[in-house]
């Protein structure tokens, strides 16, 4: 039969207070906080990023409440939460939305739709390669509305146009397994976005906020035939642990990289993967993967 | 629900996953995810509850007005629901998006109701003929993730639980036409009887496999839904089947039982919390949270 | 009822606020997880909820993209069991008609929509309890949402109702002040440049009183421009220090 039914009162949740006093503690640098409206700077030198905007008489304003950042020249703002911001090379996970002339619409969870090139794909044999058939039926015999693809950002248009590709053997079509959607600004640009993890796990961290957590045998195959075997058990449980644990992670604003799922994935085994769901644990896995974050540097 | 596409591979993953009792999120087929409750949530209604359940948000309201009482049955109070899906939950109820919806679950929960054994509305009846207590249910649906029906019932019946009617003496005037005078006192307002209110069960059927309350990509890879309200005596108040597919009389059969076990167990968990819910009524706020 | 009742002799309001004194405001951001962004905001017992979607592709075939900017779509909508007497619809009449306007045309100005070409945002307001200033709770409410969504505004938008009882100003009205004929207006700025986006009088007020009532509302504005521009700097110290340090 089934578990127990969790029926509790709002009045138990309790307010993520831990995690925030710590931070007092961790000598973090000194942030600038600003929000919308807040001159950041009168000097003319800067050139404007994400967040801000000009206003001829008052220089640089903020126009979202976030965290000033300066690189060189560039001065930008970085809201908690966003959608997603492309930049050429990302590598992104997406979800075929339409089927057009020539392109794929792919949602990476930005501002518009991606656009997937018919001629920025590697296709088995490169049947589609030939002018002549450029028929929709044949493209959506590749992707059709749904599929998964991962893929790594092109190009990206002056207004705001991104066109994404997957010419690499590494991108393609996803096969089985789940998918997690975060905030794009807890995702941390590393060298390489596909992780294999330990239990057999393999998982792709896409720029876009959309991780992907699938079994070791896809990060292997080719992305053109689809592998419909049933995944073994020990596989499955990993994979549904790693989706909970970053959930977790996720709740807590804990930055999202390979090592910090490694490690919330070692304290979460103590619970079974249906209890990861539960708040109280959630707090307890973020906290003790904080804690184990900063004794390692 | 905004349309969400699912790949057929991550179908087959969780189909394969239900066929082993291990789903994505790492529940059985049978379990719930957890629900919060809170009574009291809008304190200019004689009852009201905020109930959520993962994504879904709801909240409800009742007010009690004395009016006239249906022909038919001239002797019971009535109840009256209406369910308002808003464009915070999803952006396609806008304006009058949501109606269709909306009318789907009232009509379902007043079929649910319609029972004298679920609810009995006599006590709510002022003057024979001529006045009798109204209640006015309306439902708001601030956000959309799954199990609806579950948590609309879940959250009416919560607020029904925090429902205080106020006490009122009837008497003959001069031109022999009663009068009543509704008494302001709060210590004087009297609870409703709702111990066999039932709870919506949705059992929704993945592969072979009947599951409870489904994320919403779970939701794409099943094509039959048994929705069945459970009352806490297990007894059966209305049952619906949506979605485009069709079920074996012997599945049938095995939806309901579940559905019957499963709304018992429910309820007994529900009840055990609006006793702890109903001393803080009204002073916890969840959205503040 | 009389001037009287509404402020008495010692300068007390029928709910023991000062003339020019504010209710207690409490507000959360991020109630919800759909949705881009979400607030919940809480003047005395007017309580309102925002909701914010996007930026995203525009919607539906009424409304058409804009090549240089983006369209904003608002929806004003309150809960049947929010007034004391009970709605018999949440919306599609005339003064919600007129609240999706004013919304519509106060966050066309605010938001910089010319950083988001081609999209749409929406912004959806549903009233939970209404206690008077309901138009400005609102306001105050998608503010807080837009600031949750992350996404580009000129400035805040802090909006305050006010009216004039005896030759007195009083900020914030409730049901009961509001429904007094002859008084109260709304008034929204954006609060850093004091620029009036909003004033909507829906009711008559002597011409010699509307400067002075007007300034008081501006002044309402301000202070909740203070509490709200302190409660964003806590929460994004607080969050962006959980999710920066290993950067």
């Amino acid at each position: 039969m089934s578990a127990d039914i969790d029926v509790r009162l709002f009045s138990s949740r309790s307010r993520s207070k831990s995690l925030a006093d710590e931070s007092e503690f961790m000598g973090t640098r000194a942030k600038i906080v600003v929000s919308p409206g807040t001159t950041i700077t009168t000097d003319g030198g800067f050139m404007r990023g994400h967040g801000t905007y000009l206003e001829d008489e008052n220089g640089l304003l903020s126009a979202v409440a976030g965290v000033v950042e300066k690189v060189n020249k560039l001065i930008t703002v970085r809201p908690l939460k966003t959608r997603y911001n492309p930049e050429v090379g990302d590598v992104v996970v997406g979800r075929i939305v339409q089927v057009c002339q020539k392109l794929w619409k792919v949602d990476v969870g930005g501002r518009l739709y991606a656009a997937l090139h018919l001629h920025s794909v590697n296709l088995p044999g490169g049947e589609l390669r030939r002018k002549s058939i450029e028929d929709e039926l044949l493209m959506s015999q590749y992707l059709i509305d749904g599929d998964l693809v991962s893929a790594e950002v092109q190009n990206v248009g002056v207004d705001g146009a991104v066109s994404l590709h997957t010419r690499n053997l590494k991108y393609g079509k996803l096969g089985q397994g789940s998918l997690v959607q975060v905030s794009p600004s807890l995702v941390k640009r590393c060298k390489t976005h596909f992780h294999n993890l330990p239990n057999g796990v393999h998982l792709v961290i896409g720029l876009n906020g959309f991780l992907w957590i699938t079994h070791e045998g896809e990060a292997e195959s080719s992305h053109f035939a689809q592998n419909l075997e049933r995944v073994d058990y020990h596989t499955r449980e990993s994979i549904c642990r790693t989706r909970n644990v970053i959930i977790s992670l996720s709740r807590y604003n804990i930055m999202l990289y390979d090592t910090t799922i490694l490690y919330a994935y070692e304290i979460s085994t103590d619970y079974s993967i249906a209890q990861l769901l539960k708040p109280e644990i959630q707090m307890e896995v973020a906290h003790l993967t904080r804690q184990k974050l900063q004794l390692e540097g | 629900m905004a349309n969400l596409a699912v790949s057929d591979s991550e179908k087959t993953f969780i189909i394969h996953g239900v066929e082993d009792n291990l789903r994505c999120d790492g529940r059985g087929c049978l379990d719930y995810r957890h629900i919060e409750l809170e009574l009291g949530a809008a304190p200019n209604c004689s009852g009201s509850s905020h109930v959520r359940i993962a994504n879904t948000d709801v909240l409800v309201g009742i007010k009690a007005e004395i009016a006239a009482p249906d022909h038919a049955a001239p002797d019971r109070g009535r109840i009256e629901f209406f369910v308002d899906l808003t464009a915070n939950a999803d952006p396609e109820f806008e304006g009058t998006g949501g109606d269709e919806l909306g009318q789907q679950i009232a009509g379902a929960l007043a079929e649910a109701y319609v029972s004298k054994r679920f609810l009995d509305l006599s006590s709510l009846c002022i003057v024979k003929n001529q006045q009798v207590w109204v209640l006015f249910v309306d439902i708001l649906i601030l956000e959309l993730g799954g199990s609806l029906y579950d948590a609309v019932s879940i959250a009416v019946k919560a607020a029904l639980y925090d429902l205080r009617i106020p006490k009122l003496t009837v008497s003959i005037g001069e031109d022999g036409k009663p009068e009543i005078e509704v008494s302001d006192d709060p210590h004087t307002q009297e609870p409703l009887a709702i111990a066999n209110v039932p709870c919506f069960v949705t059992l929704s059927k993945i592969g072979s496999q009947f599951v409870v309350d489904v994320s919403q990509e779970e939701a794409e890879c099943s094509t039959v839904n048994m929705c069945c309200a459970i009352a806490p005596n297990g007894r059966m108040a209305t049952t619906m089947k949506t979605g485009v597919g069709s079920l074996h009389p012997d599945s049938l059969i095995e939806a309901l039982q579940l559905a019957q076990e499963i709304g018992v167990a429910l309820h007994k968990a529900l009840h055990k919390q609006f006793v702890k819910a109903q001393e803080l009524s009204g002073r916890t706020n969840g959205f503040l949270l | 009822m009389s001037g009287h009742q509404y402020l008495s002799e010692e300068g007390f309001r029928v709910d023991g606020r000062r003339a020019q004194e504010m209710r207690k405001l409490d507000c959360s951001l991020g109630v919800f997880a759909q949705a881009d962004g979400s607030a919940y905001v809480k003047e005395g017992n007017t309580v309102v909820l925002a909701a914010v979607y996007g930026p995203h592709e525009v919607r539906g075939g009424r409304v058409k993209a804009l090549h240089d900017r983006a369209v904003v779509n608002c929806q004003f909508s309150a809960a049947t069991f929010s007034t004391a007497e009970r709605k018999r619809r949440p919306r599609g009449d005339t003064k919600s008609v007129e609240m999706t306007l004013h919304l519509q045309q106060t966050f066309e100005t605010a938001i910089l929509t010319k950083l988001y070409p081609r999209c749409q945002i929406d912004i959806f307001v549903e009233v939970l309890q209404a206690d008077g200033s309901i138009l400005s709770v609102a306001i105050n409410a998608a503010t807080m949402a837009l600031v949750d969504a992350g996404i580009g505004l000129r400035d805040y938008v802090c909006a305050c109702s006010a009216g004039v009882f005896n030759d007195a100003a009083l900020l914030d009205l409730n049901n009961l002040e509001e429904s007094q004929k002859g008084t109260g207006l709304t008034v929204a700025i954006l609060p850093k440049t004091e620029r009036i986006v909003l004033v909507d009088m829906s009711s008559k007020i002597h011409s010699d009183h509307v400067s002075k009532t007007i300034e008081a509302a501006i002044e309402g504005c301000k202070d909740i421009h203070a509490t709200f521009d302190a409660k964003i700097k806590e929460r994004v110290g607080r969050l962006a220090a959980l999710i920066n340090t290993e950067n």
